[in-house]
């Protein structure tokens, strides 16, 4: 099998600090790669593992030094190949446009058996990424996978939605996104960590993929924005009334 | 041009050792600190991490990182173990594995060090004996030439690691120091060895041991033992012959290093956990008790001396790397006495000022078993007292490095 794993810089949550107003503060946070994009990378690296796949191509959409890092973490969790596309500010493209950049990438390099994606990113956690790169390559789309399972040319992922668990199978070639819940990504050893900045990273442009940047639409995000609500219930003198106000303040934001 | 500045390689091989003592070890080191031991699986998962033997050559089994590496690693695994047993096991696998790697010989390094990074064996440091550690050149343990082997006798105290051996499938053993020949004081008649008690699994009749108890650090063991015609092959000898006193005080540099390491580790969790602590209680019409300067401006000193304290072991570390790894020509062996032993002076009397202060911060909780500062503090105190040195002998070498030796001249120099 040949697999390829979309995977982006964002911030790392963990990190993230915020004003007083609760505006993020982006520029003093930390970036790797998404979360569910590492688990994203683990599934095709347990693949490769498994004997299943020869080839697991890392592909992220800007090549700055710090994409250029996210690649060489690829290549430490098992990566074969790792490729940067050069486009000048990746933050400010929408997600169709990196969907059709993916996508691009894809009909020149394939065919690809497996089409790995985090289900989400930490930041914009838009979520279409994925669904849009299969609907660009014509491709079956598994979301949002908390398990995968690939056999022989058979994919079944089990998803959570609202009203329980599913099981999705499907042919490959496919597109699966994945969540963090997925699977517990490996941490890289020193070994891997040090071999893996000796490996080469390709770069290409969009141009080379026949993506026209000037029709891509740029998206400018003013403020990135917690909604927050503080509701104030005073305890000190019964409390029992107070726990069935919260509860009901609860219920009503649909919380429980 | 001053660079203060970590590599790219170094901050990630520090986050993914951040991530994995985040992941396998916090969730365990108080009850490894309760149980007084490192369970077997762990030793082998940090070792799967590629976290000891890092700064030894990749052809003896080793990582090929650098001492830098190793001291961030160390600092790691103590901010996430306070009590510092696994950092130690950690920095004792990396600091004396690296003084065989430099002054062993072809054979003894490619049968011991592949061993100890993968896990299998430990590998520490033989040389404090039960009349005083201070005085290397005091060691009584004798080693004699018999024929084409040394035959060893005498008796170590207070060694790190000497249930561990004991324990671990294939064993594993120390640099040991012995007097050539003859006891008597002297620093020209000593010659190390690697010895090891236990190897390819089998414990030699002739070492006898007993472990200690102690008042922290649990989970890693210290303990004692005799030496009776303990037959060593000359491959394990460590350097020439009666070289031994200036080849162990280097693997003491290298390690003196990662012990500092650990002590700040453990001392950065402490001032973040009070840090929790300072700003969420409140007295007084409900300040929290950091708005008082009594209180703020302790944590202000204390945080600055522990930032101090880490330049001093990084800059140590980058100087061993130059020294031995890079083999620049502008560092020599004997520059590293000074910053070395301004690190370990540094790190271990820092960690624990920071504690007796946290403790007191933590009001009658921090006295109590639950609050767990009081094992950091027991933990890193160890490390005041002796392990790679005592504090004073630290002063020793800042003085005669600074002074200079004719002035502070204070040990006996008359060879026996
Ligand atoms: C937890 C722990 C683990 C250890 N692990 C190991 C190990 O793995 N291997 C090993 O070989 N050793 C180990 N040690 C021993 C350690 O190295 C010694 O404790 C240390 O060298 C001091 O020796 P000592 O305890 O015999 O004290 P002594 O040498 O007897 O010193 C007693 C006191 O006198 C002071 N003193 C001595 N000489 C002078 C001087 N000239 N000027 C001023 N003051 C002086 C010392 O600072 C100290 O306070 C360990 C110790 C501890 C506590």
């Amino acid at each position: 099998m040949k697999v390829l794993v979309a995977v982006k810089l964002t911030y790392d949550i963990n990190q993230l600090k915020f004003e007083k107003d609760g505006t993020p503060l982006l520029d003093a946070c930390p970036r790797v790669m998404g979360e569910a994009d590492k688990c994203a990378m683990e599934e095709a690296a347990r693949i490769k593992d498994a004997g299943k796949a020869e080839e697991v191509v890392a592909l992220t959409v800007g090549s700055s030094k710090e994409h250029q890092r996210i690649l060489k973490d690829a290549y430490a969790m098992g990566a074969t190949k790792a490729v940067a596309i050069k486009v000048n500010d990746p933050d400010n493209l929408s997600a169709l446009t990196i969907a059709t950049i993916i996508a691009s990438f894809i009909k020149k390099t394939g065919p690809y058996d497996m089409i790995l994606l985090g289900s989400g990113a930490g930041d914009t956690h838009s979520s279409v990424v994925g669904p849009m790169v299969a609907s660009l390559l014509n491709m079956p789309l598994l979301a949002n996978a908390d398990r995968v399972k690939v056999e022989e040319d058979d994919i079944t992922i089990v998803s959570t939605l609202e009203d329980g668990q599913y099981k999705f199978r499907s042919r490959t070639p496919a597109v699966v996104t994945v969540t963090s819940e997925a699977n517990e990504p490996r941490i890289p050893t020193i070994r891997d960590i040090l071999r893996s900045k000796k490996k080469p990273i390709d770069e290409i442009s969009p141009e080379d993929l026949g993506v026209e940047l000037s029709k891509v639409d740029l998206v400018d995000v003013k403020r990135y924005e917690v909604p927050r609500k503080r509701v104030k219930i005073d305890a000190t003198d019964n409390v029992e009334e107070a726990v069935d106000q919260l509860i009901k303040a609860l219920e009503q934001e649909g919380v429980i | 041009m001053v660079d203060f500045e970590f590599s790219e390689d170094e901050i990630r091989f520090r986050d993914s050792v951040r991530e994995f003592a985040k992941r396998y070890i916090e969730p365990k080191w108080i009850e490894i600190d309760d149980q007084g031991k490192i369970p077997m699986e762990l030793i082998k998962k940090i070792a799967d991490q590629g976290l000891f033997a890092i700064p030894v050559p990749e052809e003896y089994g080793g990582m090929g990182g650098t001492m830098v590496m190793a001291a961030l690693a160390v600092e790691e695994i103590a901010y996430h173990d306070p009590a510092v047993a696994i950092a130690v096991y950690t920095l004792l696998q990396n600091g004396w594995p690296l003084a065989l790697a430099l002054f062993g010989q072809e054979e003894a390094k490619m049968e011991i060090l592949p061993k100890v990074a993968s896990g299998d064996a430990f590998f520490g440091i033989g040389s404090t004996e039960p009349q005083g550690g201070s005085d290397v050149a005091g060691n009584k343990t004798v080693a004699k030439k018999v024929g084409d082997k040394w035959v060893i006798s005498g008796e170590k105290a207070f060694i790190s690691g000497v249930r561990e051996i004991q324990e671990l499938p294939e064993g594993g053993g120390f640099f040991l120091v012995a007097k050539t020949e003859k006891p008597g004081w002297s620093h020209t008649r000593i010659t190390d060895f690697a010895v090891l008690p236990k190897w390819n699994g089998k414990i030699r009749e002739e070492w006898k041991p007993t472990v200690y108890e102690e008042i922290g650090r649990h989970g890693l063991s210290t303990g004692g033992f005799t030496l009776e015609n303990f037959e060593v092959d000359d491959k394990y000898r460590i350097g020439e012959v009666n070289k031994g006193f200036y080849l162990v005080l280097q693997g003491f540099n290298i390690a003196r290093i990662l012990v500092a390491a650990a002590t700040i580790g453990s001392a950065r969790w402490a001032l973040d956990k009070a840090k929790e602590w300072l700003t969420t209680r409140k007295l007084f019409q409900g300040r929290p008790i950091a708005s008082f300067e009594g209180v703020s401006f302790r944590y202000a000193e204390l945080y600055t001396k522990v930032e101090a304290a880490k330049y001093f072991v990084y800059k140590a570390a980058w100087m061993t790397d130059n020294t031995y790894l890079t083999k620049s020509p502008r560092f020599k062996p004997q520059d590293l006495n000074l910053p070395v032993a301004m690190a370990k002076m540094m790190g271990p009397t820092t960690a624990t000022e920071v504690y007796t202060e946290v403790l007191k911060w933590f009001g009658a909780y921090g006295y109590t078993k639950e609050c767990s500062a009081h094992r950091g503090w027991l933990g890193t105190f160890s490390y005041t007292i002796g392990a790679e040195g005592a504090q004073n002998i630290m002063k020793y070498i800042i003085a005669r490095d600074t002074l200079g030796s004719d002035a502070v001249r204070n040990v006996w120099v008359k060879e026996e």
